[in-house]
């Protein structure tokens, strides 16, 4: 059976399983569907819009190409998440960028859009905080997006970052007590 | 009942971002009625939350057009199989033909115009799959001169 308008409502495992038998617009609900967590991690890691989209894109099709390998293990969201992530990491390996954190720096709110149901309330202490991810390790960064953007669970956010659950906690726990440090200076 | 500060803090992501049962929500939100650090700290993350960025609205047909561009190299169509398989079979039969009438064209006749004329056996370009050989990539063009080019003919010179 194709994928037709109802696809929205399908879950992710039904849609990978039509995907995998060819159903093209299964796979393009998948995209509709997971396209802003994806960009928001390539985001994080590469900081910078233009390049942010070409990761997706790359991981994307990678996850696609593999679709056929995929057994689901991990849920379709985690394991793109993944992908993403190496995406990035390759991404910028490939372009011999090194991202230097700074307050003053040019932070993702600033260049990108936010989500129109959150705009109205999203003001410059909103702004500042998600600035200020930039400053933290990688691991934190990424735990404290995950948990609070995603919604991910520890273990999730473990698989993507390469860690186990209980470090993937700490990562978390770590980031936020260092984000609100740094806001109430 | 109370909750410790420990699991709320746990639960506040979920809790921002809508993802908690409506009786799991309440927990949460009775304890926070209760608990200054852990409101200031559900505080902190709606402010995270309400600034997470979203894909440009161009990504999606952006992606959307690799995958099927992605698609096209890796499942090649029914139709272009087709083709390539008439177009192999042709120039089989030319290159095979060429021995019987001594013609010395080294490369197929789709590379080297005019040298091996005897390669398509009917002037229909149709027929020999010529139409075909355009749609293919230069991947596809590729492979099919290193077979023919490796195809028992006595190779080229």
């Amino acid at each position: 059976m194709r994928t037709g308008a109802a696809g929205e409502t399908l879950s992710d495992a039904e849609l990978v399983r039509r995907a995998q038998e060819g159903d093209e617009l299964a796979l393009e609900v998948l995209v509709e569907r997971h396209q802003d967590a994806a960009f928001r991690v390539a985001l994080s890691l590469v900081g910078d819009t233009d390049l942010a989209q070409d990761v997706v894109q790359d991981a994307f099709l990678k996850a696609f190409r593999a679709l056929g390998g995929f057994r689901g293990e991990a849920a379709f969201r985690t394991w793109l998440l993944t992908i993403t992530a190496n995406a990035a990491r390759g991404a910028l390996r490939k372009q011999g960028r090194r991202r230097e954190a700074s307050l003053d720096a040019v932070g993702p709110v600033a260049s990108t859009e936010v989500d129109p149901e959150e705009s109205a309330v999203v003001g410059d202490e909103a702004a500042r905080a998600r600035a200020m991810l930039v400053d933290l390790p990688e691991k934190q960064r990424l735990a404290v997006q995950l948990r609070i953007d995603e919604g991910l669970s520890f273990r999730e956010i473990g698989e993507v970052i390469g860690s186990t659950e209980g470090a993937a906690r700490v990562n978390y726990f770590h980031g936020i007590h260092r984000l609100r440090e740094r806001m109430e200076r | 009942m109370n909750m410790r500060c420990e699991f709320a803090r746990e639960l506040i992501p979920d809790l921002v971002g809508g993802r908690l049962a409506a009786e799991e929500a309440a927990r949460v939100g009775s304890h926070l009625e209760t608990c200054d650090a852990c409101r200031a700290e559900a505080d902190f993350v709606r402010l995270l939350f309400a600034s997470r960025p979203v894909a440009p609205r161009e990504l999606v047909s952006r992606v959307r057009e690799a995958v099927r561009a992605g698609e096209g190299s890796a499942r090649r169509p029914w139709w272009g199989l087709a083709a390539a398989a008439v177009a192999v079979l042709a120039l089989g039969i030319g290159v095979a033909s060429r021995g019987a009438t001594e013609a010395t064209a080294p490369v197929p006749g789709f590379v080297a115009e005019g040298t091996a004329v005897n390669v398509w056996f009917a002037d229909d370009g149709m027929i020999a799959g010529a139409p075909a050989l355009d749609g293919l990539s230069d991947d596809a063009l590729q492979a099919l001169l290193d077979e023919l080019g490796s195809g028992g003919t006595g190779g080229t010179a």
